[in-house]
């Protein structure tokens, strides 16, 4: 079988055909062509480089389908499908570095998030440059953070931040 | 062809002496003083062995007439005569042109003394690398002059000072002005010194580049058999150490070698015009050093290369006992591997001391001689100036110029030792440079749709040139068809599939792929349309996504999920929290075997190819992960050909045809069931893998009856 025929295989979801009915914590009500899924699973197939795209999981984890843009989708569903992705990645956006200081081989950084000003310690390889210009860097627990676009970071900062990369 | 040995029988018996064997096309002859004493002709001879005795080996031949001993040498020749056996057993057991053997092996010896030539021009060659920055190199040399000139302005004005403030006690602007001289020289030179320092760190991060770049992409062109004769290692220290070596060399060693000369030559004039009494004594310790470096530079490197050897012992004990933790631990061997690692370290210790009261018996004598003479000047210098022959300043600043001699004696010494280094850095270097691309595509070649019949007529391979890896192998493969290749270890069957893939070329005999020889499709062409899915995949360190569309870079997201669906890889990687976006790691050391495995089929899958070769790909998984990975196999090989090496027969269910190899010579081809009524080797592997469930079979029918 040619890879074209394994392509077609895939269940890619309409966008038009796909409202989310409500959100719960961490699953969303949703309808497909119709079928409704109670406490069904929205999971990013590529949660760094591609988090428009949205694998749906039932409740029992088989898989409903493929939304190549969860943008896409009518406003009320985005919003509600964000409400649950912003818990399942939770991931805080990194606006500015405050400082950042060595200490017994760890780097303990204070940054200013989207969720406020917070401090996590890190081991020196713990950010990872993707070709758009984010950052994603893990601290020494597995919380993972982001820079959405070094270079909008202030001088200071990036010259801060290339140390790691 | 000649080999020559080191032992010859006469009639006074065994001696040291050569004799030289001839291997021509036709003949075999001995040769001793200039006569033949023995010959034989080729068509005589069946076959060429040797037998080691206690230190001596005897080289023999099976002829028509007997075995026959006809040369003995010491062991010190035996790997040269080995190759002389398995080329005489080439022509005479396995048929193999003299011609072809030749040409290979002259191949190799003229490469070999190309590389000889090399070494009288290696730092010319080096050079050559600089030529583009020649300015900076020139920039870098005028700043160390300046920098130099400048440090030898201080002694002057000290002379000054004392002959002419000091002494007088008067000159009062005399003082400042001298005061502010020494604060500009030491202002400048600080300043000199930043912007040497900046202009030495671009020249030589520009050349590590430059040389550093042209080594690896000399690399990435060259074919697998280059690989095969450095190890990963020896690249890597050529392009880190070697070239480290060299970028030294050539950035700081050749301005301060030149710095060096004008140095001694510009301070010797001032001491000699200064007080030429003074400077013969300053020169009485130059030969004691001289002469004492030199016995040094012979004593001291064994007692340094046990050094590096005991602390190599350090290190392999620490790996040894750390990659063996489990074995240690389970034979509770705790306090001996610790015992082990305490006395490797003490033995570095004892060899250091070592080192130390070895160096004690040169440097504090040739210290001690600059002391001496130093002493003297003083001595002898004071008395001058007591009796007024000299100026107080002028001993002063003599003295200091005196430090200043023998400063730059010390490095050249240093510098030329170096030079020697450098020779062999740059020889190693030129020895990739030098390495010829095996594969290049002919001008002509082109871009091919394929189909998939593949066809080998008489396939002809040595990686050596002596010992053939394939003889004469030919088989075909229709389109879609797929074949199992059998065989023991080392019968070939890596070798064929990377033939197909041109990673080298046959020597003798031609390939084809839909009717067109290989060699007449563009390489690229060929590589996107053929896959290979090996034993142990090996990833690269980056995320899974750009792993699976390492074949194709301009994957859309659908064809990567499709393909990790296809190779049953999906469901494990949407488990994972940074699912398709997930860091591999080394190798793709964060993933299971299995894991790999399917990522390697995935890439597989994504390439679309024509030709598919899978190199025992479920071996080294446990059973459920190789039930999972057959699926991804069978899922991947629908309608493609495919080319399937096992040494378990079991994995071979499904194949169209098997072709079984052995010592590189295809033996049997045919169904499984035809090669069991042929009764062959493959029927021996088959029994010698289903020796115990045939048994048990046998067993439960017997019992039944």
């Amino acid at each position: 079988m040619s890879i074209k025929e394994w392509v077609s295989k895939l269940k890619i979801l309409d966008p038009k055909k796909v409202k989310v009915l409500s959100a719960n914590v961490d699953t969303i009500d949703l309808e497909v062509n119709g079928i409704l899924y109670i406490n069904a699973k929205p999971r990013r197939p590529f949660p760094y480089t591609h988090p428009e795209c949205l694998i749906f999981y039932t409740s029992s984890d088989e898989e409903i389908g493929m939304l190549r843009d969860y943008r896409k989708l009518d406003r009320k569903s985005q919003r509600l499908l964000e409400h649950v992705l912003n818990v399942v990645y939770f991931m805080p956006k990194i606006k500015r570095i405050v400082s950042i200081s060595s200490r017994g081989g760890l780097y303990e950084w204070v940054v200013d998030t989207d969720k406020g000003l917070i401090k996590f310690k890190t081991w020196s390889s713990c950010a990872r440059f993707l070709s758009n210009g984010k950052v994603i860097i893990k601290d020494v627990n597995g919380n993972v953070y982001c820079v959405e676009n070094i270079f909008k970071l202030n001088p200071r900062n990036q010259a801060l931040l290339s140390i790691f990369i | 062809m000649v080999a020559k040995s080191d032992l010859k029988i006469n009639d006074d018996g065994i001696n040291y002496g050569e004799e030289y064997l001839v291997l021509t096309n036709k003949r075999i002859l001995i040769i001793r003083d200039k006569a033949i004493v023995k010959k034989y002709r080729l068509r005589d001879v069946f076959s060429a062995s040797l037998r080691g005795y206690l230190s001596t080996i005897v080289l023999t031949l099976e002829t028509r007439n007997g075995v026959v001993s006809i040369m003995t040498f010491s062991r010190a020749r035996k790997k040269h005569f080995e190759k002389v056996v398995t080329l005489i057993n080439d022509i005479t057991l396995h048929r193999i042109p003299y011609n072809m053997l030749k040409k290979h092996l002259s191949e190799r010896v003229s490469s070999q003394s190309e590389r000889n030539k090399l070494s009288k021009s290696i730092l010319i060659k080096l050079f050559k690398f600089v030529k583009p920055m020649w300015y900076m190199l020139l920039i870098t040399s005028l700043l160390s002059v300046a920098t130099t000139t400048m440090n030898l302005v201080p002694p002057y004005l000290m002379k000054i000072l004392i002959d002419e403030v000091l002494i007088p006690r008067s000159n009062l602007d005399k003082l400042v002005m001298i005061i502010l001289g020494l604060l500009g020289v030491n202002l400048s030179l600080t300043i000199l010194g930043i912007l040497r320092s900046y202009a030495l760190l671009k020249l030589n991060q520009k050349l590590a580049f430059r040389l550093r770049a042209k080594i690896y992409e000399h690399i990435q062109m060259l074919s697998l058999s280059f690989h095969d004769k450095f190890s990963r290692g020896a690249i890597i220290s050529r392009i880190i150490d070697d070239v480290n070596r060299v970028l030294y060399f050539l950035t700081q060693g050749v301005s301060t070698m030149i710095l060096d000369i004008a140095m001694i030559a510009f301070v010797g004039l001032i001491m000699f015009s200064m007080s030429p009494w003074l400077s013969y004594i300053a020169l009485l310790p130059v030969p004691v050093s001289l002469i004492g470096t030199a016995v040094y530079r012979k004593v001291m490197p064994k007692y340094y290369h046990r050094l590096w050897r005991k602390w190599s012992r350090v290190i392999s004990t620490l790996s040894e006992s750390l990659s063996a933790i489990i074995l240690i631990k389970t034979l509770g061997k705790e306090h001996s591997a610790v015992k082990r690692f305490k006395d490797s370290l003490n033995e570095f210790i004892d060899s250091n001391i070592e080192v130390f009261k070895n160096e004690q018996k040169f440097w504090p004598f040739i210290g001690l001689s600059f002391t001496f003479s130093n002493l003297l000047v003083w001595w002898l210098g004071g008395m001058q100036v007591l009796s007024g022959a000299l100026t107080l300043g002028s001993l002063t600043a003599f003295v200091s110029y005196m430090w200043s001699f023998y400063r730059p004696i010390n490095d050249l010494a240093n510098h030329l030792r170096l030079v020697q280094r450098v020779i062999v850095a740059g020889e190693r270097i030129f020895e990739i440079l030098t390495t010829k691309p095996e594969s290049i595509d002919k001008p002509d070649a082109r871009d091919v749709r394929i189909i998939g019949r593949v066809e080998l007529r008489n396939v002809w391979f040595t990686y050596d040139g002596i010992h053939y890896a394939l003889r004469d192998v030919s088989f075909k493969i229709e389109p879609g068809e797929h074949i199992g290749i059998v065989g023991p270890s080392g019968s070939g069957k890596t070798t064929l599939t990377k033939l197909l893939l041109r990673l080298y070329e046959p020597q003798r005999g031609e390939i084809f792929i839909d009717g067109i020889n290989i060699k007449d499709i563009k390489s690229t062409s060929l590589k996107q349309q053929i896959a290979i899915v090996m034993q142990n995949p090996i990833l690269l360190n980056a995320s899974i996504a750009e792993n699976i569309a390492i074949g194709k870079e301009d994957a859309t997201l659908e064809e990567i999920i499709a393909a990790a669906k296809a190779a049953r890889a999906h469901d494990f990687i949407m488990k994972l929290p940074e699912a398709y976006d997930t860091e591999v790691g080394v190798y793709g050391g964060r993933l299971s075997g299995g894991e790999r495995q399917r990522i390697a089929i995935a890439a597989a899958l994504l390439k679309d190819p024509r030709i598919l070769i899978l190199d025992e790909p479920t071996s080294s998984l446990d059973a459920l992960t190789e039930r999972e990975v057959t699926k991804a196999v069978e899922n991947l090989t629908k309608n493609r050909t495919t080319i399937i090496i096992a040494h378990r027969l079991s994995t071979l269910r499904n194949v169209d045809k098997i072709i079984v190899l052995d010592k590189g010579t295809v033996i049997e081809q045919g169904s499984h069931e035809q090669l069991i009524r042929a009764d062959g080797l493959y029927k021996k592997l088959f029994e010698a893998q289903f020796a115990d469930f045939l048994e048990e079979r046998k067993r439960k029918v017997l019992i039944r009856g």
